[in-house]
């Protein structure tokens, strides 16, 4: 946590940069301006229209197409595709059919020569008032079911994890699209002008498989990217140098604000000059309030406690639990978009959920860092009162294959049918929509594309995923490209 | 229901058109066409339906017409509203059918919907071959850009601003042509100059200039998608594919006409086979990213092919024409005359194309190092062959005597799931195993492990080794940099499989908690494993287990010399070992040290340069060739041959190659296509990018789109007049920029007049010259000129920002600090995509997955964070500082001013200057310059 302390700011610095004094010391009238023009709300974006960027204020909170049921969003991604067959989609045709070929399946799938059907890994148990089946792998995220809105009849477009990934986030399976955070950056602004308005919290194991393509904002302005921090990892460059003074610090920067000024004062009517110089008072809030968020000392005891984020025993675990008290941190403060990875690289499975060669084991030690704390952030967030605006989403780039693969004690990877949840604004409780064959080899009822899943996203924070466009070498360009309905069954 | 409708058809009746039968080509098809078949074609069919043929519209079988009954006929039904004035269930989107066309509709299913034999409906584009970027160029109708431009502006009641004085000019036209700010001293010599033709002789002395090349290769670089990683799942670096780079700098600065160059990226290996400094061009194909992840899956692996196929189709259209063939993958395009059949025919022209390296040397270069190969490579086989020769002799004797060794074999071959040894109790702190052979090759001497048990002897035995009984385990072990541990020796005494230790040296060693007295040692590799054989497990052949108490003296309580060889390989090498005699050995040894020698001599003689330039493969390029329905190459439709793209018809010849035609002929038939005088796309679109480039916009703002979703040109005629002046100067750009940067349209002030403002904010009109914002690389080059640490250096590897790690994915690690190494121009960078770099990130460098025609200009909190505390500022301060030097602080705020902002301050700057450096110190004062505005806006 040093990197966030707030020692790190000199006290002139903070003296300068104190909020309260903030807009009334600054060197010049068109900077304050262009930061208050930053800060002023818009209205409902009109008709058809895409967000209008005003490059002097392009964080000001925009409106929406419709009335938003959801005001911020914080999606859990579990990277390396964490099997259905092992969490949310109960087949006890696979128990009964375990260990005989799957007819007509297919011999060959990403990885090689497919064996025989698995059982699932783990016993399955109703759960709540809905008697949802969920099994012991997640005894925690478990008790939430009656929560929940479940769609187990989620496809891909493609069976490898990088442009899983990239499909996933950008709706694209190539590299190159503008990530889901960004066009919700682009098309709401924020609501907190000291902090990034999509905040991605990396795994504590490492970067996710299509790395920064899931924050990044490609043809968007970069303005729009996501800016990845953890409860252990702090901003890049966040920090004034440790060898420059706090003095030195602070009078550099107001040295820096006469040059500005006067250069400014030369060269009327150039928005982006004043836009600049509230960009470097906007970086200066930044360093105030990223070290307060990050720093959960003042966080009680129950509370480390609820998220499993109290114990030295396994290091992942506490690291992951920060991450999710770190989100919910965010969101209080108005963050829009939040992005919490569990899982990294592939790794043959043993950094994120890439069961091929030995499922139970790996998921035994995923499933530890995984559900306790994830379960906290949801309860956590109930108690406060923040789920009633907060929508949370549950995610992973794929499903796994109901057999193991040959010779091994895995499952390849599965594009076809796999689940995905959501809960929170806007969420109908208690639901399952879509369904697998019996053996969860494919989605086989009310079929849903990503695309489909991130327009119902889209929709709860007010927007809609047909005219939220952005134009790119000669096409204007969506999160959905052609495709996507909302699923309206899993709506309040 | 539909009485409004009827009322309506009853008009017709009265006015006594009743009697006309429906032509349907000319009457029904062109609205079926406008506003059902977007949606509803083979392609894309929405709803399952699809209305392009007689088949599907009369004999689906889901009553989509019922010939006789238009009240039957759900097509009708859909089209028109249910009540008067009422909204139609179809179309979706866009405009409903008219009245009239809603009873011609229902006249024409009444009258039996006749529909004429093998007639297909295709989705209309918004556009035909006549779209404005498609037509001849226009003949020029002024000689000079000053009176196109000027007569938009009087139309529009404005005037130009008067010419910038010296100092912006020169600094606006060497960053503009070199990316880099002028010297102090250029800027004085050309303010203080008399001649009249000062300023014609700065333009040419920057277009001689290398650096030129620099610049505007970054440009072309962004164009066409140039990055150094491969992207998706693995996103592997590419070391080889900086001497395209280098091409491309180099030709820019030759002058090289730029058809010559579009010849040679698509087709340059064709053409100039032998000479790698042209062949180096067709890189082009891949410098894109592309999926290489091995998909098992046949289905998935015919999917990433035709996507990476879209990849270079796409950034062929979009860098040479303007187009966005892509558009086409799956359908018609739907707004310009691009058939899908068009783009089909495209991919076929580059079916041979893969990614990967090549070598690429000179018939004279391949020559010269075969010479002095050649008789090293003589001397090696003769003495293989000698020292093979001495091996049979031995193992003729090992064949004789082998039934008596095989009887000292009396134990099973070693186990990978598991291996016993037991001994007599013994006293041990520490317990050894040494590899002498494994078993995949028994030269090798490194094994894998994924348990080590040590019991102690006695009633109740127990695993001593754990961890968890206090064991540690010490050997080398593979690393991976950003996953410590991954492969290390703390593995095989974790009580569990499935992780392996993977040695890199001979051996490992356990150590006890304490010393305890043990009798028995079982050791794994593949302990559960269905499949033991896999390579991954790789195991001790020979081994022998030592034991220690103080890890000085040990003693050998166990070794594998009894038990059966694993296989022949091993059996050889067991008994060459003890079979050879001290002569052979020595022989042997002799043998092998030439050999040796040799052959580190010949690796002495450098390699043929290796480039990422991709290989062409007749076989891939194999025909029939078919349009993929819906963009899927499980569902095959018509049949295509390589040929050029019908759009283009009415003003280029085209061509059509057979199928059977070779890939060579295919890209060379392409790329003299493009480069056709009739095109007028190619010149029009490369005109746009100058103008682009040289006034922050294009004079169509879409500059990789000239289609109907692109912007429409400014100024047309301008347009044209561009085109032609390029190709009338053979397609070189010097000459260009001298045409545009010598006129007074260039050459006037940025000065703002709000009046002008009001009528045309952005300027598109060009009453001033645009101001703008340097770009990423334009920042990065500047501090280091500044500051006098840019390293000129030209061509080859290009350095890194990040720490490239890569174990089966690849990682890119920002570095916080920024060596002298890296103090080259940005264009020297090594790009890797999906990759972040502090500054060039921040300030808008592209990922270079995508084409890159215009880069954005942002602002934002994280660039000041950056800007402020990188250590990459805080050195340059330094240097800078430096670089100012000591004296008195209004003499230091001077020279301050020139290098950075290239003018004197004036009194109040030097007074504010001066007094800041007094109290905070030069270096603090140097860094708020590097942060500040007019170091990085241009007038």
């Amino acid at each position: 946590m040093s990197g966030y302390s707030a020692e790190h700011l000199s006290r002139s610095g903070r003296h300068l940069l104190d909020r309260r004094n903030f807009l009334s010391s600054s060197a010049t009238a068109l900077s304050s301006i262009a930061l208050a023009k930053m800060l002023q709300t818009d209205q409902l974006l009109a008709g058809n229209a895409s967000p209008v960027i005003d490059p002097a204020q392009p964080y000001a909170p925009r409106g929406t197409h419709h009335e938003p049921k959801a005001k911020n969003v914080i999606v859990i991604f579990c990277a390396g595709a964490v099997s259905q067959l092992e969490t949310w989609d109960y087949k006890p045709e696979l128990i009964r059919q375990d260990g005989k070929p799957l007819k007509g399946g297919p011999a060959v799938t990403f990885q090689g020569p497919a064996g025989n059907l698995a059982r699932p890994q783990y016993a399955f148990r109703q759960r709540g008032n809905t008697g949802k089946w969920v099994s012991d792998m997640i005894p925690h995220l478990a008790e939430l079911t009656d929560d929940i809105a479940f769609v187990q009849s989620l496809t891909s477009e493609t069976n490898t994890h990088g442009p899983a990934e990239n499909f996933l986030s950008t709706g694209f399976v190539q590299d190159g699209f503008p990530s889901m955070g960004s066009w919700l950056s682009y098309a709401l602004g924020s609501e907190n002008q000291d902090l990034p308005a999509f905040v991605s919290i990396l795994d504590p194991r490492g970067v996710p498989q299509a790395s920064v393509n899931n924050w990044g904002s490609a043809f968007l302005p970069a303005e729009f990217q996501g800016t990845p921090f953890s409860a252990s990892r702090p901003i890049r460059n966040l920090n004034s140098p440790g060898n420059i003074s706090g003095n030195q610090d602070a009078a550099a920067r107001s040295f820096l604000q006469r040059m500005n000024a006067r250069h400014l004062e030369k060269n009327p009517g150039d928005g982006k000059l004043a836009a600049r110089i509230a960009s470097y008072e906007l970086a200066a809030r930044m360093q105030l309030s990223v070290p307060e968020i990050g720093d959960l000392s003042t966080e009680p005891e129950h509370i480390l406690k609820l998220y499993g984020a109290d114990s030295d025993v396994n290091p992942t675990k506490t690291a992951y639990a920060k991450n999710c008290i770190l989100a919910r941190r965010l969101v209080e403060k108005g963050v829009r978009f939040v992005q919490l990875f569990n899982g990294a690289y592939a790794s043959g499975g043993r950094l994120n959920w890439d069961g091929h060669r030995e499922l139970k084991k790996q998921y035994d030690v995923h499933a530890e860092i995984l559900d306790q704390p994830t379960a906290a952030l949801i309860k956590d967030l109930k108690q406060r009162g923040l789920l009633e605006d907060t929508l949370v989403v549950f995610c992973t780039e794929f499903g796994r294959m109901p057999m193991f693969q040959k010779g091994a004690q895995g499952r390849d990877h599965n594009p076809d049918g796999f689940t995905c949840w959501l809960t929170g604004a806007g969420v109908k409780p208690g639901v399952t929509h879509g369904k697998t064959d019996e053996l969860g080899r494919k989605a086989v009822e009310d079929i849903h594309p990503l695309y489909d899943f991130n327009a119902t996203i889209l929709h709860l924070l007010g927007i809609d995923h047909e005219r939220l466009t952005y134009f790119h070498n000669g096409i204007e360009r969506r999160l959905t490209n052609v495709e996507g309905h909302v699923i309206r069954q899993v709506l309040t | 229901m539909r009485v409004f409708l009827y009322g309506f058809c009853l008009g017709i009746c009265l006015v006594g058109e009743w009697s006309w039968s429906v032509d349907f080509e000319k009457e029904i098809k062109p609205f079926l066409e406008a506003k059902c078949l977007g949606c509803h074609n083979p392609n894309i069919k929405k709803g399952d339906l699809s209305f392009s043929s007689r088949t599907e519209v009369l004999e689906s079988g889901h009553g989509l017409v019922t010939p006789g009954d238009a009240g039957a006929s759900d097509l009708w039904l859909a089209a028109t509203p249910d009540e008067p004035g009422g909204q139609p269930s179809m179309p979706k989107d866009g405009e409903p059918l008219t009245d009239s066309e809603a009873a011609l509709l229902e006249k024409w299913i009444d009258e039996g919907a006749q529909w004429p034999e093998g007639l297909v409906l295709r989705e209309a584009s918004k556009t035909d071959k006549s779209w404005w970027a498609y037509r001849k160029l226009t003949p020029a109708k002024f000689d000079s850009v000053d009176r196109y431009i000027d007569e938009k502006l009087e139309e529009a009641g404005l005037e130009r601003n008067p010419e910038a004085n010296r100092r912006d000019l020169i600094r606006r036209a060497t960053y503009d042509l070199t990316g880099l700010p002028p010297s102090p001293e250029e800027v004085d010599a050309f303010v203080a100059s008399k001649d009249p033709d000062a300023y014609p002789k700065l333009i040419d002395r920057l277009l001689a200039s290398p650096r030129y090349g620099e610049r505007w290769g970054r440009h072309w670089l962004d164009v066409i998608r140039y990055g150094e990683s491969n992207g998706f799942e693995r996103n592997f670096i590419i070391n080889e594919l900086w001497p395209f780079r280098d091409y491309v700098i180099r030709s820019i600065n030759q002058d090289k006409p730029f058809d010559q160059l579009i010849r040679e990226h698509i087709a340059g290996d064709v053409f100039a086979k032998g000479d790698p400094e042209v062949a180096i061009g067709s890189a082009f194909l891949v410098a894109g990213p592309y999926d290489d992840v091995g998909n098992q899956d046949p289905n998935a692996k015919a999917q990433i092919r035709a996507n990476t196929l879209d990849e270079i189709v796409n950034a062929t259209g979009e860098a040479f024409l303007g187009m966005t063939l892509g558009c086409a993958r799956c359908h018609d395009h739907k707004f310009d005359p691009i058939l899908q059949k068009d783009y089909y025919q495209m991919s076929a022209t580059f079916a041979g194309v893969r990614h990967g390296r090549t070598t690429l040397a000179t018939p004279e270069e391949r020559r010269l190092r075969d010479e002095k190969l050649k008789p090293l490579q003589v001397r090696v086989a003769s003495l293989t062959s000698e020292r093979s020769k001495l091996r049979r002799v031995i193992a003729r004797r090992i064949e004789e005597k082998l039934p008596e060794y095989e009887k000292e074999w009396t134990r099973p071959k070693v186990d990978r799931t598991g291996t016993e040894e037991k001994f007599d109790p013994v006293d041990a702190r520490f317990v050894r195993l040494i590899c002498d052979a494994n078993d995949a090759r028994p030269e090798g001497k490194n094994f894998r492990l994924d348990e080590v048990e040590i019991y102690s002897a006695g009633d109740n035995p127990q695993n001593v080794a754990l961890a968890s009984a206090g064991g540690k385990a010490v050997g080398d072990a593979r690393k991976i940099e950003d996953f410590p541990g991954a492969y290390g020796a703390h593995l095989v005494i974790d009580g569990k499989t499935g992780e392996r230790f993977i040695s890199t040296s001979n051996q490992i060693t356990i150590e006890l908690g304490q010393p305890t007295r043990i009798d028995r040692i079982v050791f794994s590799s593949a302990k559960g494993e269905r499949i033991s054989q896999h390579s991954k497990f790789s195991f001790l052949a020979d081994y022998r287990i030592e034991v220690s108490l103080d890890d000085e003296k040990w003693v050998e309580v166990a070794n594998g010399a009894d038990r059966q060889p694993v296989n022949k390989a091993h059996r050889d090498h067991r008994l060459m070992l003890v079979e050879t005699t001290a002569e052979e050995r020595k022989e042997n040894a002799l043998l092998t040290a030439e050999i040796n020698r040799l052959n580190s001599e010949m690796k002495k003689i450098p390699e043929l340069p290796v480039v990422w330039m991709g290989t062409r493969n007749a076989g891939d390029a194999k025909g029939p060739f078919h349009l993929f329905i819906g963009g899927s190459p499980q569902r095959k439709g018509e049949s295509v041959v390589p040929a050029s793209l019908s759009t283009l018809s009415e003003v280029t010849p085209g061509y059509r190659l057979p199928e059977d035609s070779s890939e060579a002929e295919r890209r060379l038939r392409l790329a003299e296509w493009i480069t056709h005088p009739g095109n007028p796309l190619a010149a029009r679109v490369l005109a746009n990018r100058l103008w682009h480039y040289h006034f922050g916009t294009g004079i169509v703002d879409t500059p990789n789109d000239f289609g109907y979703m692109g912007g429409r040109p400014s100024h047309p005629e301008l347009l044209d007049f561009l085109a032609h002046e390029l190709k009338r100067n053979g397609w070189q750009l010097k000459a260009m920029h001298r045409l545009i940067m010598l006129s007074s349209t260039y050459r006037q002030s940025s000065g703002y007049r709000e009046a002008a403002a009001q009528k045309d904010g952005d300027s598109r009109l060009l009453w001033r010259f645009p101001p703008r914002r340097l770009s990423a690389e334009e920042i990065r080059d500047t501090i280091l000129a500044i500051s006098g640490k840019l390293d000129e250096k030209m061509g080859g590897p290009g350095f890194r920002l990040y720490h490239y790690m890569s174990d089966n994915v690849s990682t890119y690690e920002p570095l916080d600090e920024h060596g002298p190494e890296t103090y080259r121009r940005a264009v020297y960078h090594q790009n890797a995509r999906s990759s972040v770099v502090d500054l060039m990130t921040e300030f808008d460098q592209p990922d270079c997955a995508l084409s890159t025609p215009r880069r954005a200009r942002t602002t934002t909190p994280l660039q000041a964070l950056t800007m402020l505390n990188h250590d990459f500022t805080l050195d340059m301060a330094e240097a800078l500082a430096d670089r100012v030097g000591a004296g008195l602080p209004s003499e230091q705020a001077s020279r301050l001013f020139r290098y950075a902002y290239v003018r004197e301050p004036d009194e109040v700057e030097q007074k504010q200057v001066a007094e800041a450096i007094e109290t905070t110190g030069l270096r603090s004062v140097c860094r708020a310059i590097l942060n500040s505005n007019e170091l990085i806006y241009l007038d």
